[in-house]
């Protein structure tokens, strides 16, 4: 070959191999900086699901399965595959092996049936949720686990989520620690032991946490990043400064006041986003007593809910960070969400009407009778909300006295002495409408003391059965259709005055790249995750 | 003279015991008067709890127990000096009370230090130029800044050298992120500590300034000062010698009776500065029923109060004679 | 009423304290009148959010488009009803027990006073909070909860007053002819005990506007209403664009609480003028 056919080939090769190459390469190392406040109290969700322990906790420890998109399809994780019985009962997963714990120990079955049994279903706040039905969990070998279930579960296979089971080595805890069930107080809550792409290298409770790559990471050449590092940092406004400053890389979960964050999506360096949250499908509404009247009057809830100008609530109120809601599931949410709803009408002369028609006539002063508000006590923006919910109702004659209580005061008022005309509350769908929606609204969870329960007295015999029926139909177009009713009902007889699907807000320098990958983004491990 | 001193110390101590004990015992009242529970929290904070799994919670923390037993429990604690841990930040108490009373102590001393100094010498100057423009501005600035609320003064110091000058850090107590020196790491908390302290100082200033020019101008009017003059002394020399020693008592007696005034005024200075102190992690304590942690600060606080009750009352007693036998 | 009539002369010698008299009468009509002849609700959303004074509303927007004219105006009523009220309660509570302690002494005065020294312990602004957090927010309750806090030092000045006067010729003589113990205490001691408690009480009207709005700050004010300090706590979250919006209302708390410093130091010399001479 002379050197002419030589170069040409050199060429024809450097062009073929460019085209191969992805058009912006991940790049590995570097550091990741996150700030959140307040600071996470445990390395694991098993302590609390707070918020702060769940962007931590997801980082070092794993589940079975991963997911993908914001239908949340599960992917292989801890498990590489499995299998489900003709009549969803039995479900065997195969899991990977050569997977070890930070701390070398080798990963087998028995650490997944510990978990499960032992620590997820007994101590995590959903553990009975997703693992009440389950009757057994056999071990056949070091590397297969079989559950065996009462009743079919649908969201099952949604389950197996890093935050919501995370996997625990059996060897992280001592013998006294099972045996009298301390488990949230566990040492290995404060000094974890995971199979996640970070491990826990730094915690100074006040300043940061450093998590460094897990070397023996089962996903070859991930993770990307070489540290994840969160700074503590108790004032928002300072957040935002440390993000405008490039001192911050990512500030998640709405974790900066709503002014900051719409200010700080329009500079050219940051995005500021709203995805990645559809497997929370976080969801606000006004939660009515449907045991005082007049609020017991099915027309008077649906006159409340025509005179609530959702679009200015989200615009003005939160900083175009939310939509208005349609009903109990988030639009957002691709498996459950009825695409033929629209968002509740606003009109307020049709409300006026209404209550004129159901006898509720305007008294000299205008008022048709009198409403005590109370409001979720999370911060500013529910304030100005509960101030805007009142002109509201002022224009369709309703007074409404504001109350303002602490979270446990709040708490104590609504769920306990159900001591309340209506209030602001926020809740989530979480992966399965059935895990985040039935409980609102079924009649069999009107449970004095029970936070975030039917604190409405709100019962509905055939929704009731519609729910019991979805929850044991598997996921397709017939459980679909049930949820179709279900929406329809709730969207009538408005136990509760949907109000927004609220945005979780996440804010981050350009430079990052790979953080939305499926539902639960800020809940994932970031083994994909890469910055500049 | 000594030995009554030292008795009188000895059986102050001796007091302190009881009076303490009934102080924490008054506290859990108070506290446990809120409604609701650190469970409740908890629970609230995971988004969806059954019933059950809040009465878990309540009873993984004893909250369940007949109220008696708790108290019971909670002073026999306090007694030994053991302020249990906090449910909710998964801590012993003591060791979140270490970890942020340096903070505290900083930004009170600091603003004490100055509000003194500063008063002082306002206060001197004002008496000793009684009548002058001199005297009418201090007087005037003095009322001007005690008729101000401090977290406002705070936010409109921020605006001005914070945010329009950008001269100061507008919060917090180092910088994040930057590794540094010793020296570098001290001449950061200073810099973030200027505006906090100065903040909560300068009311006191306002306050001892005023104080000090009505003492030093009663001082003025006593025998020995007259007497100091025959002697030929300077008014300078006298003014800060003879004058001062005796007209500081009123002052240094108020700024320790105000050491509780100043740790309720750090909730709002640590709040407007995201100052990582005691006052804010009180509120905090308080807004989220963790109530062992409420309570602990509660009682560290009371301790330091009687205590320093308790050194005022010697140095007034060991001050007072040189003043009453002049 | 010749002693008022020189009681109003010695107080209108001090040019300073008359200034404050008149600049307080100016915040209470304000608050008193001001909505009569501007009726906005301060909570209307009646224009676009945080927009500048000098606009279409003459102060200004807050955050959610509100008027910033008609909040100061309905804030003065609210910091200085929530200011008199709770100053007038502790004057009253304390006066009682002050005076009893003082008079009778023994174990009476003993339980009275070891009940102002553990309100003495905890920081009183502390205390306020606990109380408030604890039985919500209203006008009432935030009223109250400051009395409470605010009462011991009237009561450790009354019973000082009461505990001198007790041993005067004056009071022995009255009890040498028989007079009843009430007699003494309201219509002999009380009279010579008042003026200082006078200077303190008005004081307190300032200490207790200045707690109010720290505590409205930190979003324990009354919701239904808007006070100069729940006008802050607005303004804190867009400082660094619109200063004014808190700066307006803070200004608004440093004029009326100086006015009533200044009245109240008016008084004190005006009622205690043998202090004045020393």
């Amino acid at each position: 070959m002379n050197t002419r056919t030589l170069s040409l080939a050199l060429v024809v090769a450097a062009i073929a191999l460019g085209a191969a190459l992805p058009a912006a390469a991940q790049k590995k190392g570097g550091t990741l900086t996150y700030t959140f406040h307040p600071e996470p109290t445990a390395m694991s969700t098993i302590s609390t699901t707070a918020v702060p322990v769940s962007l931590v906790a997801s980082k070092i420890y794993e589940s079975l399965l991963d997911y993908e998109g914001p239908g949340m399809k599960p992917l292989p994780g801890l498990a590489e595959s499995w299998t489900v019985s003709k009549d969803n009962l039995v479900y065997t997963f195969k899991l990977r092996k050569g997977v070890t714990w930070h701390d070398g120990k080798p990963f087998t079955s028995e650490d997944v049936k510990f978990s499960i049994e032992k620590v997820v279903t007994p101590f995590h706040s959903r553990g009975k949720t997703y693992f009440g039905e389950v009757s057994a969990i056999e071990t056949p070998d070091a590397h297969t686990v079989v559950f065996r279930l009462k009743s079919p579960v649908p969201y099952f296979l949604r389950a197996f989520q890093a935050s919501e089971s995370p996997i625990m080595p059996m060897h992280g805890f001592t013998a006294e620690e099972i045996k009298e069930g301390k488990i949230r107080t566990a040492k290995i809550m404060q000094a974890p032991v995971g199979t996640g792409p970070f491990k826990l290298k730094e915690w100074k409770k006040g300043s940061h946490v450093i998590l460094e790559r897990h070397p023996g990471y089962w996903k070859a050449g991930k993770p990307y990043l070489d540290q994840v590092v969160l700074r503590v940092i108790p004032d928002g406004a300072a957040r935002a400064i440390a993000i405008e400053k490039g001192e911050v890389d990512l500030a998640p979960m709405s974790g900066l006041p709503p002014a900051e964050a719409q200010r700080l999506g329009r500079l050219p360096g940051i995005t500021a986003s709203q995805e990645g949250n559809e497997g929370l499908g976080p969801i606000m509404w006004l939660e009515v007593n449907n045991r005082s009247k007049p609020l017991a009057d099915v027309a008077v809830r649906q006159a409340i809910s025509l005179a609530i100008d959702r679009k200015r609530l989200v615009d003005v109120i939160w900083y175009g960070q939310g939509k208005p809601a349609s009903g109990p599931i988030v639009s957002g949410n691709p498996n459950h969400y009825d695409k033929k709803l629209g968002p509740l009408e606003y009109n307020v002369d049709k409300a006026n009407k209404l209550l004129d028609a159901a006898g509720y006539k305007r008294g000299k002063d205008g008022v048709r009778f009198k409403l005590t508000q109370n409001f979720l006590p999370y911060g500013e923006e529910w304030v100005r909300q509960a101030e805007f919910i009142k002109q509201e109702l002022r224009k369709i004659g309703i007074q409404v006295e504001t109350q303002s209580l602490d979270m446990g005061g709040w708490l104590k008022r609504i769920y306990t002495d159900w001591n309340y005309d209506f209030t602001s509350n926020f809740t989530h769908n979480y992966p399965d409408p059935t895990i985040g929606v039935q409980r609102a609204f079924i009649s069999t969870n009107i449970r004095r003391g029970a936070t975030f329960s039917n604190s409405m007295d709100y019962a509905n015999v055939k929704l009731d059965a519609l729910f019991v029926k979805a929850a044991q139909t598997a996921d397709g177009p017939a459980r679909n259709k049930i949820w179709e009713e279900i929406q329809a009902i709730l969207r009538n007889d408005l136990p509760v005055i949907f109000l927004m699907e609220i945005s979780y807000t996440h804010v981050w320098n350009k430079r990052v790249h790979g953080l939305i990958t499926n539902g639960v983004s800020m809940y994932s491990s970031w083994d994909s995750v890469w910055v500049d | 003279m000594r030995g009554g001193t030292v008795r009188f110390v000895l059986r102050r101590l001796a007091q302190l015991v009881p009076v303490v004990l009934a102080i924490a015992a008054l506290n859990f009242a108070l506290a446990k008067m809120a409604p609701g529970d650190a469970a409740d929290i908890l629970a609230g904070q995971m988004g969806h709890a059954t019933l059950e799994f809040t009465q878990q919670l309540r009873r993984e923390f004893g909250l369940d127990l007949p109220i008696v037993e708790q108290f019971l429990a909670y002073m026999g604690r306090t007694a030994r000096l053991d302020l249990g841990v906090s449910v909710i930040q998964q801590q012993p108490v003591i060791e979140l009370i270490a970890d942020r009373l340096p903070a505290t102590l900083l930004l009170m001393v600091t603003a004490l230090v100055l509000a003194i100094a500063t008063g002082v010498a306002l206060g001197v100057a004002a008496a000793r130029r009684q009548g002058t423009w001199i005297d009418n501005l201090i007087s005037v600035s003095a009322l001007l800044v005690y008729a101000t609320p401090a977290f406002w003064l705070g936010l409109m110091l921020i605006v001005f050298f914070s945010i329009r000058l950008d001269l100061l850090p507008s919060g917090g107590m180092m910088q994040i992120g930057v590794a540094q020196t010793a020296v570098g790491k001290v001449l950061d908390v200073a810099r973030h500590l200027i505006l906090p302290a100065a903040t909560l100082g300068l009311f006191y200033a306002a306050v001892y300034a005023r104080l000090m020019r009505a003492s030093m101008l009663e001082v003025y009017g006593l025998d020995f000062i007259t007497t100091a003059r025959a002697k030929g002394l300077s008014e300078g020399v006298i003014a800060w010698t003879h004058a001062l020693r005796n007209a500081l008592l009123p002052v240094v007696t108020l700024a320790g009776m105000q050491v509780g005034h100043l740790l309720g005024g750090s909730v709002l200075i640590e709040t407007v500065f995201g100052w990582p102190g005691l006052g804010r992690l009180v509120f905090d304590a308080l807004v989220q029923r963790d109530l062992n942690l409420l309570l602990g600060i509660l009682f560290v606080s009371s301790v330091v109060v009687v205590l320093v009750n308790l050194v005022v009352d010697l140095i007034y007693g060991l001050l007072d004679p040189r003043i009453t036998h002049k | 009423m010749n002693a008022l009539r020189v009681f109003w002369r010695r107080f209108r010698n001090n040019r300073a304290a008359v200034g404050g008299l008149v600049a307080l009468v100016a915040v209470v009509a304000l608050s008193v009148a001001g909505p009569m002849f501007y009726p906005v609700d301060p909570f209307d959303m009646v224009g676009q959010p945080s927009v500048p004074p000098g606009g279409e509303q003459i102060l200004g927007t807050d955050v959610a488009g509100r008027d910033l004219l008609a909040g100061l105006i309905h804030g003065g009523r609210v910091s200085l009803l929530i200011g008199f009220m709770a100053s007038l309660a502790a004057t009253l509570v304390g006066l009682v027990l002050g005076a009893v302690a003082g008079y009778y002494g023994g174990r009476v005065d003993d339980v009275i006073m070891r009940t102002t020294e553990f309100f003495l312990t905890i920081p009183s602004f502390v205390l306020a909070v606990v109380l408030v957090a604890i039985f919500s927010p209203t006008i009432l309750h935030i009223t109250a909860a400051i009395a409470v806090v605010s009462w011991p030092s009237v009561a450790r000045l009354a019973r000082a007053e009461f505990l001198a006067h007790r041993d005067r010729e004056y009071v022995q003589g009255c009890r040498a002819i028989g007079m009843p113990d009430r007699e003494i205490i309201l219509l002999q001691i009380l009279p010579n005990a008042l003026p200082p408690v006078i200077v303190v009480s008005s004081l307190m009207v300032a200490t207790a506007i200045l707690t109010e709005s720290g505590l409205s700050f930190l979003g324990l004010g009354d919701p239904n209403q808007v006070s100069w300090g729940y006008m802050i706590g607005v303004a804190r979250s867009v400082l660094r664009t619109a200063w004014w919006m808190a700066a307006i209302p803070g200004a608004m708390i440093v004029v009326t609480v100086l006015a009533i410093n200044l009245v109240g130091e008016g008084l004190n010399d005006a009622l205690n003028p043998r202090l004045k001479q020393r």
